[in-house]
């Protein structure tokens, strides 16, 4: 009885025919792999900061093998020595190896960077899911709060909070978390708000699904782009924010190796010695610029601009808002306040 | 208009009250207030400690120390530093032109430059020159003001062996040593706004260098220059207008940073070193001030949206 099926009767009923439902979506090892070969094909210069944040935490990690000399020995015979082959990237005023505390410094940073960036990340993310997604009351106080918070220019407000508490990597962490959290709650609260009325939400609520679930299952998968690529561009941020406050003398104090810390004992030598200033300065633009980049290369990759345009066509004021959301985290801190 | 004007502005409101509370509290939670500060090696008795705190007001609780603040401070009085014995307003007015001199260069030579770079970047879209004017924009975002100040201090010192007068004069007394001694600050202030305004520049001169009116623009046979500088360029102004003024907060906080380095007497100077003296009237004001400052140019935005828009007016954009 085989017929010879023609294209008109096969065809639409391969391209139609119903999905199997698919299995649960498992997170393993080859999912990952497949996800990062689609971004590194699309966006090849995402990929390649993802290669220098790879240096940088092996660097940051492997900081005792991969470092000459012990960062915070002193070798008084080789004060202010320029570059050469005993010291890569000469001594400091002190006589201590310059390559040496640049590679434990891209420790410190990366702690500070990982610690602050994961607890406000969660922090953040979970008020503003909870503020976002039951609204009303509890909606209203939270959010003057965070635009209270938000309304103090991060410097200052890191600079009273840093002093008071006096200089250490702890006090740094506890910082830059109170400064940030509020961004990371604005994006959550605004994609929340969003999610919040898709019809598969509404379907999931109709159900009967209890809020908790409805939040895990539907709301903050939907969400994690946008927070993981503003998580990037924070990272950058708080290595800079680190920076700039170990270099006002508030951050991680002396003999810690810091970028910020050994650009603020450099400024003295500037003349006999830039490669004090130099070195560090590379090593602190090149980790910021690599997350850029990958937040850059995350933001593109995740959520095409198709989707983008269709949203700003419903929300009018938010294409504005949401362009500079995306181009400088950091400044558009005010927006969505209803 | 009006009403949503009026509701923007009791947002404002708010806002600063709770920041005013917010601040309050934090600096009286923690151990450590200014008399023990300022006290610490002289061997005072505590007898005296504790009439000094009276007499600052510090031994009121919280809340008694916030209303008294507040009622004064609607009188135009925001204390008296606890240091210099000066009024907090004169410290003020005496530092605000400094900072005021090198936020609104920093901010025009940043907007200028954006503006080009972006427009040269959108009208070559896919080049070469778009390329490197993308990577330039992303790494200049990267480098932190302070570095770029640093980086280029050092170059001067090295090849020129030149370095800026320490001592700062007003423009009025000795223009050229002020020049040479503002010029870094605002080149180190300016290059960070100067990247994302091109980067927004260049999108949104994107957008709507893809949309129908440029399409009927150039079928009308306009000449490109005039279709980019005219037509397209104007429609990206608002939004570029108003990532400025949010880049005001950042240079704002920039100045901190790198007038202590500069030794410039700016606010930004003066709130640094209240903060590590405790001063506490002085750190108070300084920060209201700037959030003040930040609210209202939030609001003047917004305000600016709605007059543009007029969906927002009514509410019914923003949800």
């Amino acid at each position: 009885m085989t017929q010879k099926p023609t294209l008109t009767d096969e065809a639409p009923a391969v391209r139609s025919a119903p999905k199997p439902p698919r299995p649960p979506r498992r997170l393993g090892v080859r999912q990952v792999l497949t996800a990062l070969r689609t971004f590194v094909r699309s966006q090849p210069l995402g990929a390649a900061a993802l290669l220098l944040i790879c240096f940088f935490v092996f660097v940051a990690v492997f900081a005792p093998l991969v470092a000459p000399y012990d960062p915070v020995q002193q070798f008084r015979r080789d004060i202010l020595e320029p570059p050469s082959g005993t010291y890569l990237f000469g001594t400091d005023d002190l006589g201590r190896d310059v390559l040496s505390r640049t590679i434990y410094g891209a420790q410190t940073s990366l702690l500070i960077g990982v610690v602050t960036t994961g607890v406000s990340l969660v922090l953040g993310t979970a008020i503003g899911v909870v503020s976002g997604y039951f609204g009303r009351a509890l909606d209203v106080v939270v959010q003057r709060v965070m635009d209270s918070v938000q309304a103090i220019p991060g410097i200052v407000l890191l600079l009273f909070i840093a002093v008071i508490l006096g200089p250490s990597v702890r006090n740094t962490i506890i910082a830059l978390t109170v400064v940030i959290t509020p961004s990371f709650n604005r994006i959550a609260r605004a994609e929340t708000l969003r999610v919040r009325q898709e019809p598969y939400v509404e379907a999931a609520r109709a159900t009967g699904a209890h809020a908790p679930r409805i939040l895990a299952l539907h709301v903050l998968p939907n969400l994690l782009a946008s927070v993981l690529t503003l998580g990037s561009l924070i990272f950058a941020g708080v290595i800079i924010a680190e920076s700039a406050l170990s270099f006002l003398g508030i951050g991680a104090p002396p003999p810690t190796p810091s970028w910020g810390l050994m650009l603020s004992e450099g400024v003295r030598y500037v003349e006999r010695a830039p490669w004090l200033i130099i070195v560090p300065s590379i090593a602190l633009s090149i980790a910021v610029f690599s997350f850029n980049l990958l937040g850059d290369a995350l933001r593109d990759h995740l959520d095409p601009r198709l989707q983008r345009r269709a949203l700003d066509r419903v929300t009018g004021l938010w294409w504005g808002r949401r362009m500079l959301s995306r181009l400088a985290p950091s400044l558009s801190r005010a927006a969505d306040k209803n | 208009m009006i009403g949503y004007a009026l509701r923007r502005l009791g947002f404002g409101a708010v806002v600063m009250f709770l920041v005013t509370v917010f601040v309050f509290m934090i600096m009286r939670l923690v151990p450590g207030d200014a008399v023990s500060l300022q006290l610490q090696d002289t061997g005072v008795s505590k007898a005296e400690a504790d009439a000094m705190r009276a007499e600052f007001g510090l031994d009121d609780p919280v809340w008694v120390q916030l209303w008294t603040w507040l009622g004064d401070a609607v009188q135009g009085d925001l204390g008296t530093s606890f240091y210099s014995g000066e009024s907090v307003v004169d410290l003020f007015l005496a530092r605000i032109p400094v900072t005021v001199q090198l936020g609104l260069m920093a901010m025009m030579l940043g907007a200028v430059l954006g503006l080009v770079v972006g427009v040269v970047a959108a009208a070559t879209r896919g080049s070469m020159v778009d390329g490197a004017m993308r990577l330039f924009a992303v790494a200049f975002l990267s480098v932190p003001n302070f570095v770029v100040a640093l980086l280029v201090l050092t170059g001067l010192a090295i090849w020129f062996a030149w370095s800026p007068p320490i001592v700062y004069t007003g423009p009025a007394e000795d223009f050229t040593s002020w020049a040479q001694q503002i010029a870094i600050p605002v080149i180190a202030l300016g290059t960070g706004g100067m990247a994302s305004v091109a980067r927004l520049t260049r999108s949104s001169m994107l957008e709507s260098l893809g949309s129908d009116y440029i399409r009927t623009v150039r079928a009308k046979g306009v000449r490109e220059r005039v279709v980019i500088a005219k037509h397209a360029l104007r429609n990206s102004t608002i939004a570029v207008l108003t990532l400025l003024g949010l880049e005001l907060a950042t240079v704002l906080g920039g100045t901190v940073i790198i007038e202590r380095m500069f030794s410039l007497p700016g606010t930004g100077q003066l709130i640094y070193q209240a903060v590590l003296d405790r001063d506490y009237p002085v750190v108070v004001a300084c920060t209201i001030f700037y959030a003040g400052l930040f609210v209202i140019t939030i609001i003047l935005i917004d305000l600016l949206y709605a007059l543009v828009d007029p969906r927002i007016r009514s509410g019914k954009a923003l949800s």
